[in-house]
Protein backbone atom coordinates (compact mmCIF):
# COMPACT_ATOMS: atom_id res chain seq x y z
CA UNK A 1 0.00 0.00 0.00
CA UNK A 2 2.88 2.42 0.88
CA UNK A 3 4.82 1.55 -2.07
CA UNK A 4 1.45 1.79 -4.60
CA UNK A 5 1.21 5.69 -2.79
CA UNK A 6 4.64 6.33 -3.27
CA UNK A 7 4.53 5.16 -7.20
CA UNK A 8 1.48 7.05 -8.08
CA UNK A 9 3.29 9.97 -6.36
CA UNK A 10 6.55 9.34 -8.25
CA UNK A 11 3.78 8.88 -11.66
CA UNK A 12 2.43 11.95 -11.13
CA UNK A 13 5.90 14.24 -10.47
CA UNK A 14 5.00 16.84 -12.86
CA UNK A 15 1.56 17.57 -11.62
CA UNK A 16 3.11 18.24 -8.12
CA UNK A 17 5.77 20.68 -10.18
CA UNK A 18 2.83 22.48 -11.32
CA UNK A 19 0.60 22.58 -8.31
CA UNK A 20 3.90 24.01 -6.31
CA UNK A 21 3.52 27.67 -7.11
CA UNK A 22 -0.15 27.33 -6.68
CA UNK A 23 0.46 26.18 -3.24
CA UNK A 24 3.60 28.32 -2.71
CA UNK A 25 0.97 31.26 -3.10
CA UNK A 26 -1.39 30.32 -1.02
CA UNK A 27 1.45 29.29 2.39
CA UNK A 28 2.51 33.26 1.42
CA UNK A 29 -0.43 35.29 0.38
CA UNK A 30 -2.98 33.65 3.00
CA UNK A 31 -1.34 31.57 5.66
CA UNK A 32 1.55 33.84 6.28
CA UNK A 33 -0.64 36.97 6.89
CA UNK A 34 -2.86 34.54 8.95
CA UNK A 35 0.05 33.87 11.44
CA UNK A 36 0.76 37.39 11.02
CA UNK A 37 -2.57 38.36 12.57
CA UNK A 38 -0.84 37.03 15.60
CA UNK A 39 0.43 40.49 16.54
CA UNK A 40 -3.60 41.35 17.64
CA UNK A 41 -1.74 39.46 21.09
CA UNK A 42 1.82 41.37 20.76
CA UNK A 43 3.22 44.95 21.14
CA UNK A 44 4.75 45.95 18.03
CA UNK A 45 8.26 46.88 18.54
CA UNK A 46 10.25 48.98 16.04
CA UNK A 47 13.27 47.41 17.52
CA UNK A 48 13.58 44.06 18.42
CA UNK A 49 11.17 41.48 18.35
CA UNK A 50 7.49 42.25 19.09
CA UNK A 51 6.50 41.75 23.19
CA UNK A 52 3.58 39.40 24.03
CA UNK A 53 0.67 41.39 25.27
CA UNK A 54 -1.87 38.67 26.06
CA UNK A 55 -5.24 39.69 25.24
CA UNK A 56 -4.39 43.09 26.25
CA UNK A 57 -5.76 44.87 23.08
CA UNK A 58 -8.67 42.70 23.06
CA UNK A 59 -9.68 44.28 26.56
CA UNK A 60 -8.77 47.61 25.25
CA UNK A 61 -11.27 47.10 22.23
CA UNK A 62 -14.06 46.02 23.91
CA UNK A 63 -13.82 48.59 26.58
CA UNK A 64 -13.36 51.44 23.56
CA UNK A 65 -16.82 52.84 23.10
CA UNK A 66 -15.93 54.14 19.56
CA UNK A 67 -15.52 50.15 19.15
CA UNK A 68 -19.09 49.01 20.49
CA UNK A 69 -20.56 52.09 18.21
CA UNK A 70 -18.72 50.54 15.05
CA UNK A 71 -19.85 47.13 15.99
CA UNK A 72 -23.72 48.35 16.60
CA UNK A 73 -23.17 50.36 13.03
CA UNK A 74 -22.01 47.25 11.33
CA UNK A 75 -25.00 45.13 12.48
CA UNK A 76 -27.23 47.68 12.37
CA UNK A 77 -26.11 48.36 8.71
CA UNK A 78 -25.42 44.36 7.39
CA UNK A 79 -29.24 44.16 8.75
CA UNK A 80 -31.04 46.52 7.21
CA UNK A 81 -29.23 45.41 3.91
CA UNK A 82 -30.06 41.96 4.34
CA UNK A 83 -33.81 42.09 5.20
CA UNK A 84 -34.60 44.88 3.25
CA UNK A 85 -32.94 43.85 0.32
CA UNK A 86 -33.25 40.30 0.28
CA UNK A 87 -36.72 39.77 -0.93
CA UNK A 88 -36.02 41.78 -4.06
CA UNK A 89 -34.43 40.33 -6.57
CA UNK A 90 -36.55 37.21 -5.62
CA UNK A 91 -40.20 39.68 -7.15
CA UNK A 92 -37.51 40.69 -9.85
CA UNK A 93 -37.51 37.00 -10.92
CA UNK A 94 -41.09 36.69 -10.61
CA UNK A 95 -41.58 39.82 -12.67
CA UNK A 96 -39.70 38.40 -15.20
CA UNK A 97 -40.94 35.20 -15.46
CA UNK A 98 -44.17 36.96 -16.47
CA UNK A 99 -42.49 37.97 -19.84
CA UNK A 100 -43.54 36.33 -22.24
CA UNK A 101 -41.49 38.29 -25.09
CA UNK A 102 -37.84 36.82 -25.16
CA UNK A 103 -36.35 39.69 -26.24
CA UNK A 104 -38.35 42.52 -23.97
CA UNK A 105 -36.72 39.79 -21.12
CA UNK A 106 -33.19 39.74 -22.26
CA UNK A 107 -33.25 43.36 -22.80
CA UNK A 108 -34.22 44.57 -19.59
CA UNK A 109 -31.77 41.78 -17.85
CA UNK A 110 -28.97 43.00 -19.85
CA UNK A 111 -29.75 46.81 -18.35
CA UNK A 112 -30.00 45.57 -14.80
CA UNK A 113 -26.80 43.31 -14.33
CA UNK A 114 -24.51 46.37 -15.72
CA UNK A 115 -24.08 47.98 -12.20
CA UNK A 116 -22.44 45.42 -10.66
CA UNK A 117 -19.33 45.65 -12.76
CA UNK A 118 -18.81 48.87 -11.34
CA UNK A 119 -16.44 49.45 -8.47
CA UNK A 120 -17.60 51.35 -5.05
CA UNK A 121 -15.79 54.17 -6.60
CA UNK A 122 -17.48 55.15 -9.51
CA UNK A 123 -20.88 54.19 -7.96
CA UNK A 124 -20.22 56.84 -5.32
CA UNK A 125 -19.18 58.99 -7.54
CA UNK A 126 -22.70 58.77 -9.47
CA UNK A 127 -24.69 58.78 -6.24
CA UNK A 128 -22.89 61.87 -4.90
CA UNK A 129 -24.05 63.29 -7.83
CA UNK A 130 -27.41 61.84 -8.57
CA UNK A 131 -28.11 63.22 -4.70
CA UNK A 132 -26.62 65.97 -4.79
CA UNK A 133 -28.43 69.16 -3.30
CA UNK A 134 -30.05 70.97 -4.94
CA UNK A 135 -29.10 69.91 -8.72
CA UNK A 136 -29.47 66.59 -8.25
CA UNK A 137 -32.32 64.32 -10.10
CA UNK A 138 -33.55 63.29 -6.83
CA UNK A 139 -33.62 66.66 -5.11
CA UNK A 140 -34.82 68.16 -8.87
CA UNK A 141 -37.63 65.97 -8.41
CA UNK A 142 -38.59 66.88 -4.75
CA UNK A 143 -38.27 70.34 -5.50
CA UNK A 144 -40.68 69.96 -8.55
CA UNK A 145 -43.23 68.47 -6.05
CA UNK A 146 -42.66 71.05 -3.25
CA UNK A 147 -40.62 69.51 -0.86
CA UNK A 148 -37.16 70.68 0.44
CA UNK A 149 -33.99 69.65 -0.70
CA UNK A 150 -32.68 67.07 1.59
CA UNK A 151 -28.02 67.24 1.50
CA UNK A 152 -28.54 63.06 1.49
CA UNK A 153 -24.72 62.55 1.52
CA UNK A 154 -24.37 64.34 4.81
CA UNK A 155 -27.50 63.62 6.70
CA UNK A 156 -27.04 61.25 9.26
CA UNK A 157 -30.46 60.33 8.89
CA UNK A 158 -30.74 59.69 5.02
CA UNK A 159 -27.01 58.27 4.75
CA UNK A 160 -27.87 54.28 5.57
CA UNK A 161 -31.29 54.70 3.21
CA UNK A 162 -28.12 55.67 0.71
CA UNK A 163 -26.81 52.44 1.19
CA UNK A 164 -29.14 50.51 1.20
CA UNK A 165 -30.53 51.91 -2.51
CA UNK A 166 -27.13 51.85 -3.55
CA UNK A 167 -26.71 48.71 -2.68
CA UNK A 168 -30.29 47.62 -4.68
CA UNK A 169 -28.82 49.33 -7.90
CA UNK A 170 -26.37 47.55 -8.34
CA UNK A 171 -27.20 44.02 -7.33
CA UNK A 172 -30.68 43.59 -7.64
CA UNK A 173 -30.38 42.50 -11.16
CA UNK A 174 -27.06 40.21 -10.22
CA UNK A 175 -28.82 38.56 -7.42
CA UNK A 176 -31.97 37.46 -9.26
CA UNK A 177 -29.77 35.57 -11.29
CA UNK A 178 -29.50 32.55 -8.89
CA UNK A 179 -33.68 32.73 -8.72
CA UNK A 180 -34.15 32.94 -12.48
CA UNK A 181 -31.85 29.85 -12.79
CA UNK A 182 -34.14 28.07 -10.81
CA UNK A 183 -37.12 29.53 -12.11
CA UNK A 184 -36.33 28.08 -15.95
CA UNK A 185 -35.79 24.50 -14.26
CA UNK A 186 -39.22 24.45 -13.38
CA UNK A 187 -41.41 21.58 -15.82
CA UNK A 188 -43.09 23.50 -18.50
CA UNK A 189 -45.88 21.25 -18.01
CA UNK A 190 -47.13 21.78 -14.39
CA UNK A 191 -47.31 25.48 -16.07
CA UNK A 192 -49.55 23.87 -19.15
CA UNK A 193 -51.57 21.84 -16.75
CA UNK A 194 -52.62 24.51 -14.34
CA UNK A 195 -53.80 26.57 -17.31
CA UNK A 196 -55.93 24.35 -18.22
CA UNK A 197 -57.12 23.81 -14.85
CA UNK A 198 -58.02 27.36 -15.28
CA UNK A 199 -55.53 28.77 -12.72
CA UNK A 200 -54.38 32.04 -12.63
CA UNK A 201 -51.24 33.62 -13.59
CA UNK A 202 -50.71 34.94 -10.16
CA UNK A 203 -52.20 31.20 -8.72
CA UNK A 204 -49.59 29.51 -10.64
CA UNK A 205 -46.61 31.82 -9.73
CA UNK A 206 -47.83 30.92 -5.71
CA UNK A 207 -48.58 27.54 -6.39
CA UNK A 208 -45.95 26.55 -9.12
CA UNK A 209 -42.89 28.44 -8.45
CA UNK A 210 -42.97 29.76 -5.20
CA UNK A 211 -42.63 26.03 -4.06
CA UNK A 212 -40.06 25.29 -6.42
CA UNK A 213 -37.60 28.21 -5.44
CA UNK A 214 -37.88 28.24 -1.56
CA UNK A 215 -34.72 25.60 -1.34
CA UNK A 216 -32.87 28.51 -3.69
CA UNK A 217 -34.44 31.23 -1.06
CA UNK A 218 -33.38 29.39 2.03
CA UNK A 219 -29.68 28.47 0.41
CA UNK A 220 -29.16 31.98 -0.59
CA UNK A 221 -30.41 33.36 2.89
CA UNK A 222 -28.09 30.99 4.97
CA UNK A 223 -25.35 31.97 2.75
CA UNK A 224 -25.48 35.52 3.45
CA UNK A 225 -25.94 35.06 6.88
CA UNK A 226 -22.63 33.24 7.08
CA UNK A 227 -21.15 36.69 5.75
CA UNK A 228 -23.31 38.84 8.00
CA UNK A 229 -20.41 40.68 9.46
CA UNK A 230 -19.47 41.92 5.64
CA UNK A 231 -21.51 45.37 6.24
CA UNK A 232 -19.63 46.41 2.89
CA UNK A 233 -16.29 47.79 2.82
CA UNK A 234 -15.87 49.42 -0.06
CA UNK A 235 -19.27 50.86 -0.23
CA UNK A 236 -19.05 52.30 3.02
CA UNK A 237 -15.55 53.34 2.57
CA UNK A 238 -16.30 56.03 -0.53
CA UNK A 239 -19.14 56.87 0.65
CA UNK A 240 -18.23 58.04 4.18
CA UNK A 241 -17.65 61.26 4.88
CA UNK A 242 -16.81 63.39 8.38
CA UNK A 243 -20.15 64.66 8.84
CA UNK A 244 -21.84 61.14 8.77
CA UNK A 245 -18.71 58.79 10.48
CA UNK A 246 -20.60 58.52 13.44
CA UNK A 247 -23.69 56.62 12.31
CA UNK A 248 -21.99 54.56 9.32
CA UNK A 249 -18.27 53.50 10.06
CA UNK A 250 -18.32 49.98 10.51
CA UNK A 251 -15.39 47.03 11.84
CA UNK A 252 -13.64 47.09 8.45
CA UNK A 253 -13.28 50.84 8.07
CA UNK A 254 -12.06 50.91 11.59
CA UNK A 255 -9.46 48.15 11.16
CA UNK A 256 -8.27 50.37 8.09
CA UNK A 257 -8.21 53.83 9.95
CA UNK A 258 -7.62 52.74 13.38
CA UNK A 259 -5.08 50.12 12.39
CA UNK A 260 -3.33 51.65 9.17
CA UNK A 261 -3.68 55.24 9.27
CA UNK A 262 -3.02 55.69 12.58
CA UNK A 263 -0.87 52.84 13.49
CA UNK A 264 -2.31 50.98 16.36
CA UNK A 265 -1.39 48.07 14.43
CA UNK A 266 -2.22 45.85 17.33
CA UNK A 267 -5.81 46.81 17.89
CA UNK A 268 -6.22 47.01 14.25
CA UNK A 269 -5.36 43.61 14.04
CA UNK A 270 -7.54 42.52 17.36
CA UNK A 271 -10.47 44.16 15.91
CA UNK A 272 -9.75 42.21 12.51
CA UNK A 273 -9.48 39.02 14.23
CA UNK A 274 -13.03 39.30 15.83
CA UNK A 275 -14.53 40.08 13.40
CA UNK A 276 -13.11 37.00 11.31
CA UNK A 277 -13.78 34.72 14.59
CA UNK A 278 -16.82 35.88 14.55
CA UNK A 279 -17.81 35.15 10.86
CA UNK A 280 -16.40 31.75 10.73
CA UNK A 281 -18.65 31.07 13.81
CA UNK A 282 -21.46 32.47 11.51
CA UNK A 283 -20.48 30.42 8.23
CA UNK A 284 -20.01 27.04 10.38
CA UNK A 285 -23.26 27.60 11.88
CA UNK A 286 -25.01 28.49 8.57
CA UNK A 287 -23.39 25.23 7.32
CA UNK A 288 -25.12 23.23 9.78
CA UNK A 289 -28.43 24.96 9.03
CA UNK A 290 -27.67 24.46 5.51
CA UNK A 291 -27.01 20.57 6.18
CA UNK A 292 -30.23 19.84 8.54
CA UNK A 293 -32.67 22.46 6.08
CA UNK A 294 -31.64 21.67 2.58
CA UNK A 295 -29.47 18.44 3.41
CA UNK A 296 -26.74 20.37 1.55
CA UNK A 297 -23.68 22.09 2.98
CA UNK A 298 -22.54 25.66 1.91
CA UNK A 299 -19.57 23.76 0.29
CA UNK B 1 -43.33 31.69 -20.31
CA UNK B 2 -46.39 30.81 -17.91
CA UNK B 3 -48.85 32.22 -19.50
CA UNK B 4 -50.79 31.70 -22.95
CA UNK B 5 -53.28 34.72 -22.57
CA UNK B 6 -52.43 38.02 -21.93
CA UNK B 7 -54.19 39.68 -19.23
CA UNK B 8 -53.53 43.55 -18.26
CA UNK B 9 -51.41 42.20 -15.28
CA UNK B 10 -49.40 41.37 -17.91
CA UNK B 11 -48.89 44.56 -19.72
CA UNK B 12 -48.56 46.02 -16.27
CA UNK B 13 -45.46 43.56 -15.02
CA UNK B 14 -43.68 45.05 -18.48
CA UNK B 15 -44.42 48.32 -18.04
CA UNK B 16 -42.90 48.13 -14.09
CA UNK B 17 -39.51 46.20 -15.49
CA UNK B 18 -39.22 48.52 -18.37
CA UNK B 19 -39.90 51.77 -15.95
CA UNK B 20 -37.23 49.66 -13.43
CA UNK B 21 -34.46 49.53 -15.95
CA UNK B 22 -34.84 53.30 -17.43
CA UNK B 23 -34.62 54.42 -13.56
CA UNK B 24 -31.31 52.09 -13.00
CA UNK B 25 -29.94 53.20 -16.39
CA UNK B 26 -30.45 56.78 -15.30
CA UNK B 27 -28.17 57.74 -13.52
CA UNK B 28 -25.46 56.46 -15.94
CA UNK B 29 -27.31 58.59 -18.94
CA UNK B 30 -27.50 61.49 -16.92
CA UNK B 31 -23.79 61.50 -16.19
CA UNK B 32 -23.09 60.97 -20.39
CA UNK B 33 -24.94 63.91 -20.83
CA UNK B 34 -22.99 66.18 -18.13
CA UNK B 35 -19.68 65.34 -19.70
CA UNK B 36 -21.10 66.28 -22.80
CA UNK B 37 -22.30 69.30 -21.99
CA UNK B 38 -20.62 72.53 -23.35
CA UNK B 39 -18.81 74.79 -20.89
CA UNK B 40 -21.35 77.95 -21.00
CA UNK B 41 -24.21 75.66 -20.28
CA UNK B 42 -22.88 73.47 -17.80
CA UNK B 43 -24.56 75.72 -15.38
CA UNK B 44 -27.61 75.29 -16.16
CA UNK B 45 -27.17 71.56 -16.30
CA UNK B 46 -28.74 69.06 -13.56
CA UNK B 47 -29.93 65.74 -12.82
CA UNK B 48 -33.35 66.53 -15.15
CA UNK B 49 -31.48 67.26 -18.74
CA UNK B 50 -31.96 64.87 -21.18
CA UNK B 51 -29.67 66.03 -23.86
CA UNK B 52 -26.58 68.15 -23.30
CA UNK B 53 -26.67 71.53 -24.24
CA UNK B 54 -23.98 73.15 -26.81
CA UNK B 55 -22.64 69.34 -27.39
CA UNK B 56 -18.72 69.06 -27.01
CA UNK B 57 -16.06 66.73 -26.44
CA UNK B 58 -14.25 68.86 -24.98
CA UNK B 59 -14.25 67.90 -21.58
CA UNK B 60 -12.88 64.30 -22.48
CA UNK B 61 -9.93 65.76 -24.19
CA UNK B 62 -9.28 68.23 -20.95
CA UNK B 63 -9.63 65.44 -17.97
CA UNK B 64 -7.41 62.90 -20.79
CA UNK B 65 -4.82 65.62 -20.68
CA UNK B 66 -4.27 65.32 -17.10
CA UNK B 67 -1.37 63.82 -16.45
CA UNK B 68 -2.45 61.96 -13.14
CA UNK B 69 -5.86 60.43 -15.41
CA UNK B 70 -3.59 59.62 -18.81
CA UNK B 71 -1.52 57.85 -16.50
CA UNK B 72 -3.63 56.13 -14.21
CA UNK B 73 -5.06 54.69 -17.66
CA UNK B 74 -1.74 53.39 -18.29
CA UNK B 75 -1.43 51.79 -15.07
CA UNK B 76 -4.67 50.53 -14.61
CA UNK B 77 -4.38 48.76 -18.52
CA UNK B 78 -0.76 47.54 -17.67
CA UNK B 79 -1.98 45.93 -14.30
CA UNK B 80 -4.76 44.55 -15.56
CA UNK B 81 -2.96 42.86 -18.66
CA UNK B 82 -0.22 41.73 -16.49
CA UNK B 83 -2.66 40.68 -13.73
CA UNK B 84 -4.66 38.52 -16.26
CA UNK B 85 -1.83 36.58 -17.51
CA UNK B 86 -0.40 35.47 -14.50
CA UNK B 87 -4.36 34.43 -12.73
CA UNK B 88 -4.77 32.48 -15.70
CA UNK B 89 -1.43 30.62 -15.88
CA UNK B 90 -1.54 29.96 -11.99
CA UNK B 91 -5.41 29.19 -11.58
CA UNK B 92 -5.12 27.07 -14.07
CA UNK B 93 -2.15 25.12 -13.06
CA UNK B 94 -4.12 24.32 -9.97
CA UNK B 95 -7.48 23.79 -11.40
CA UNK B 96 -5.84 20.96 -13.89
CA UNK B 97 -3.79 19.13 -11.23
CA UNK B 98 -6.56 19.29 -8.91
CA UNK B 99 -9.05 18.30 -10.98
CA UNK B 100 -7.30 14.41 -11.04
CA UNK B 101 -9.17 12.43 -8.88
CA UNK B 102 -6.58 10.26 -8.33
CA UNK B 103 -3.80 12.29 -7.12
CA UNK B 104 -2.50 11.72 -3.65
CA UNK B 105 -2.75 14.40 -0.99
CA UNK B 106 -5.57 15.74 -3.36
CA UNK B 107 -8.40 16.68 -0.84
CA UNK B 108 -6.05 17.99 1.75
CA UNK B 109 -4.36 20.63 -0.63
CA UNK B 110 -8.14 21.18 -1.70
CA UNK B 111 -9.07 22.03 1.99
CA UNK B 112 -5.62 24.12 2.23
CA UNK B 113 -7.48 26.40 -0.55
CA UNK B 114 -10.88 26.53 1.09
CA UNK B 115 -9.65 27.45 3.87
CA UNK B 116 -8.36 30.48 2.70
CA UNK B 117 -12.34 31.70 1.73
CA UNK B 118 -13.32 31.26 5.01
CA UNK B 119 -10.03 32.93 7.18
CA UNK B 120 -7.83 35.71 6.17
CA UNK B 121 -5.11 36.84 7.61
CA UNK B 122 -6.88 40.72 6.93
CA UNK B 123 -5.36 43.94 6.16
CA UNK B 124 -2.79 45.05 8.59
CA UNK B 125 -0.88 41.36 8.16
CA UNK B 126 -1.15 41.52 5.01
CA UNK B 127 0.44 45.07 4.86
CA UNK B 128 3.21 43.62 6.95
CA UNK B 129 4.58 40.94 4.60
CA UNK B 130 3.93 43.29 1.60
CA UNK B 131 6.44 45.69 3.78
CA UNK B 132 9.04 42.61 4.61
CA UNK B 133 8.62 41.58 1.11
CA UNK B 134 9.83 44.84 -0.14
CA UNK B 135 6.88 44.87 -2.85
CA UNK B 136 5.61 48.21 -1.49
CA UNK B 137 5.55 50.94 -3.83
CA UNK B 138 5.73 48.44 -7.00
CA UNK B 139 3.52 47.09 -9.37
CA UNK B 140 3.78 43.79 -8.07
CA UNK B 141 2.24 44.88 -5.02
CA UNK B 142 -1.27 45.01 -6.32
CA UNK B 143 -0.96 42.20 -8.89
CA UNK B 144 0.57 39.34 -6.80
CA UNK B 145 -1.75 39.46 -4.09
CA UNK B 146 -4.62 37.72 -5.72
CA UNK B 147 -2.65 35.94 -8.04
CA UNK B 148 -5.24 32.81 -7.77
CA UNK B 149 -8.72 33.60 -6.23
CA UNK B 150 -9.17 30.41 -4.56
CA UNK B 151 -13.29 30.76 -5.52
CA UNK B 152 -12.60 31.30 -9.18
CA UNK B 153 -9.72 28.13 -8.90
CA UNK B 154 -12.81 26.30 -8.04
CA UNK B 155 -15.33 27.45 -10.78
CA UNK B 156 -12.39 26.58 -13.20
CA UNK B 157 -12.21 23.29 -11.69
CA UNK B 158 -15.76 22.50 -12.54
CA UNK B 159 -14.90 23.48 -16.19
CA UNK B 160 -11.84 21.60 -16.20
CA UNK B 161 -13.77 18.49 -15.15
CA UNK B 162 -15.87 18.74 -18.30
CA UNK B 163 -12.92 17.47 -20.23
CA UNK B 164 -12.92 14.14 -21.26
CA UNK B 165 -10.64 12.42 -19.41
CA UNK B 166 -10.08 10.32 -22.61
CA UNK B 167 -8.35 13.35 -24.55
CA UNK B 168 -6.02 14.08 -21.54
CA UNK B 169 -5.06 9.87 -21.27
CA UNK B 170 -4.82 9.95 -25.13
CA UNK B 171 -2.11 13.00 -24.69
CA UNK B 172 -0.56 11.11 -22.25
CA UNK B 173 0.36 7.80 -23.75
CA UNK B 174 1.64 10.72 -26.67
CA UNK B 175 4.39 11.51 -23.97
CA UNK B 176 3.29 14.91 -24.04
CA UNK B 177 4.25 16.89 -20.79
CA UNK B 178 1.75 17.74 -18.15
CA UNK B 179 2.36 21.59 -18.97
CA UNK B 180 1.21 20.94 -22.52
CA UNK B 181 -1.76 18.62 -21.84
CA UNK B 182 -2.55 21.72 -19.48
CA UNK B 183 -1.90 24.36 -22.44
CA UNK B 184 -2.20 22.77 -26.07
CA UNK B 185 -4.64 20.04 -25.18
CA UNK B 186 -7.23 21.48 -21.76
CA UNK B 187 -6.90 25.09 -22.92
CA UNK B 188 -8.50 24.70 -26.47
CA UNK B 189 -11.61 22.52 -24.92
CA UNK B 190 -12.54 25.09 -22.13
CA UNK B 191 -12.76 28.00 -23.99
CA UNK B 192 -15.92 29.06 -22.13
CA UNK B 193 -14.36 28.24 -18.60
CA UNK B 194 -11.33 30.72 -19.63
CA UNK B 195 -13.14 33.25 -20.92
CA UNK B 196 -15.81 32.75 -17.25
CA UNK B 197 -12.38 32.89 -15.19
CA UNK B 198 -10.42 36.10 -17.33
CA UNK B 199 -13.60 38.31 -17.20
CA UNK B 200 -13.98 38.04 -13.24
CA UNK B 201 -10.16 38.60 -12.76
CA UNK B 202 -10.22 41.44 -15.43
CA UNK B 203 -13.31 43.12 -13.34
CA UNK B 204 -11.36 42.43 -10.36
CA UNK B 205 -8.44 44.33 -11.61
CA UNK B 206 -9.87 46.71 -13.52
CA UNK B 207 -11.67 48.03 -10.17
CA UNK B 208 -9.26 47.69 -7.44
CA UNK B 209 -8.68 50.74 -5.90
CA UNK B 210 -8.27 50.11 -2.28
CA UNK B 211 -4.74 47.73 -2.32
CA UNK B 212 -3.43 50.00 -5.09
CA UNK B 213 -3.84 53.27 -2.43
CA UNK B 214 -2.22 51.50 0.17
CA UNK B 215 0.29 49.74 -1.33
CA UNK B 216 1.62 52.95 -3.78
CA UNK B 217 2.76 55.84 -2.39
CA UNK B 218 4.38 56.99 -6.15
CA UNK B 219 0.66 58.87 -7.38
CA UNK B 220 2.68 57.79 -10.91
CA UNK B 221 2.06 54.81 -10.05
CA UNK B 222 -1.70 55.05 -9.37
CA UNK B 223 -4.45 52.69 -11.30
CA UNK B 224 -7.30 55.10 -12.82
CA UNK B 225 -9.70 53.69 -10.05
CA UNK B 226 -7.42 55.34 -7.38
CA UNK B 227 -7.25 58.63 -9.11
CA UNK B 228 -10.93 58.62 -9.46
CA UNK B 229 -11.02 57.99 -5.61
CA UNK B 230 -9.26 61.46 -5.11
CA UNK B 231 -10.74 63.55 -7.58
CA UNK B 232 -14.32 62.19 -7.80
CA UNK B 233 -14.96 61.47 -3.55
CA UNK B 234 -12.44 64.06 -1.92
CA UNK B 235 -11.52 66.47 -4.73
CA UNK B 236 -12.42 70.21 -5.01
CA UNK B 237 -11.39 72.10 -8.32
CA UNK B 238 -8.37 73.91 -6.81
CA UNK B 239 -6.50 70.09 -6.80
CA UNK B 240 -8.39 69.23 -10.87
CA UNK B 241 -6.37 72.77 -11.44
CA UNK B 242 -3.41 71.89 -9.47
CA UNK B 243 -2.90 68.08 -11.47
CA UNK B 244 -2.97 70.17 -14.73
CA UNK B 245 0.19 71.33 -17.05
CA UNK B 246 0.19 74.93 -16.41
CA UNK B 247 -0.78 75.43 -20.36
CA UNK B 248 -3.66 73.33 -19.69
CA UNK B 249 -5.07 75.55 -16.39
CA UNK B 250 -6.97 77.72 -18.45
CA UNK B 251 -9.01 74.91 -20.09
CA UNK B 252 -9.63 72.86 -16.86
CA UNK B 253 -10.60 76.65 -15.33
CA UNK B 254 -13.19 77.36 -17.83
CA UNK B 255 -14.67 73.40 -17.49
CA UNK B 256 -16.85 72.85 -14.12
CA UNK B 257 -16.21 70.38 -11.83
CA UNK B 258 -19.53 68.20 -12.26
CA UNK B 259 -18.86 67.79 -16.39
CA UNK B 260 -14.76 66.77 -15.19
CA UNK B 261 -16.55 64.30 -12.76
CA UNK B 262 -18.90 62.58 -15.01
CA UNK B 263 -15.99 62.38 -18.10
CA UNK B 264 -14.19 60.70 -15.54
CA UNK B 265 -16.87 57.99 -14.69
CA UNK B 266 -17.78 57.62 -18.18
CA UNK B 267 -14.07 56.78 -18.99
CA UNK B 268 -13.66 54.65 -16.15
CA UNK B 269 -16.48 52.30 -17.22
CA UNK B 270 -15.87 52.08 -21.08
CA UNK B 271 -13.86 48.89 -21.13
CA UNK B 272 -16.61 47.23 -19.02
CA UNK B 273 -19.24 48.35 -21.59
CA UNK B 274 -16.82 47.68 -24.15
CA UNK B 275 -16.66 44.03 -22.91
CA UNK B 276 -19.81 43.92 -21.88
CA UNK B 277 -21.44 41.73 -24.33
CA UNK B 278 -18.62 38.72 -23.17
CA UNK B 279 -19.66 39.57 -19.56
CA UNK B 280 -23.38 39.15 -20.66
CA UNK B 281 -22.37 35.73 -22.55
CA UNK B 282 -20.12 34.26 -19.69
CA UNK B 283 -20.66 36.01 -16.54
CA UNK B 284 -24.03 34.35 -16.00
CA UNK B 285 -23.11 31.21 -16.71
CA UNK B 286 -19.70 31.86 -14.11
CA UNK B 287 -22.06 33.10 -11.29
CA UNK B 288 -24.14 29.80 -11.78
CA UNK B 289 -20.82 27.39 -11.95
CA UNK B 290 -20.08 29.23 -8.84
CA UNK B 291 -23.27 28.39 -7.09
CA UNK B 292 -24.06 24.91 -7.61
CA UNK B 293 -23.47 23.82 -4.77
CA UNK B 294 -23.56 27.80 -2.95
Amino acid sequence: MKGNIQKRIIKDKQMYLLLFPVILFFVVWHYIPMWGSRIAFQDVMYIGANKWAGLRHFQLLFSSPVFLKVFINTVIISSMKMFLIFPLPIFLAFMLNEVTSHGFRKSVQSVIYLPHFFSWVVIAGIFISLLSSPEGVVNQIMVFFGLEPISFMTSTKHIRWVFVFSEVWRSIGWDSILYIAAINSIAPALYEAATIDGASPFQQAINITLPAIIPTIITVFILNLGFFMNAGFDQVFNMMNDAVINHVDIIDTYVYRVGLMQGNYSLGTAAGLFKGIIGFVLILSTDRLSRKVTGEGVW
Amino acid sequence: MSIQKHGIGHYLIMLVLALGAIILVYPLYNQLVISLTGSDYITKASGTTIIPYGFTLSTYTTVLAIPKVARGLLNSIFITATGLVINIVFTSMGAYVLTKRDLVGRSFFITMIVITMIFEGGLIPDYFLMRKLHLLNTYWSVILYKAINPYYLIILMRFFDRVPPSLIEAARIDGLSETKILFKIVFPVSVAGIATVSLFYGVFHWNEYFRAMIYLTDEMKYPLQVVLRELLISAEKASFIGSMNFLKVTAAAQLDIKAIKAALIIISIIPILAFYPFVLKYFVKGRLEGSVKE
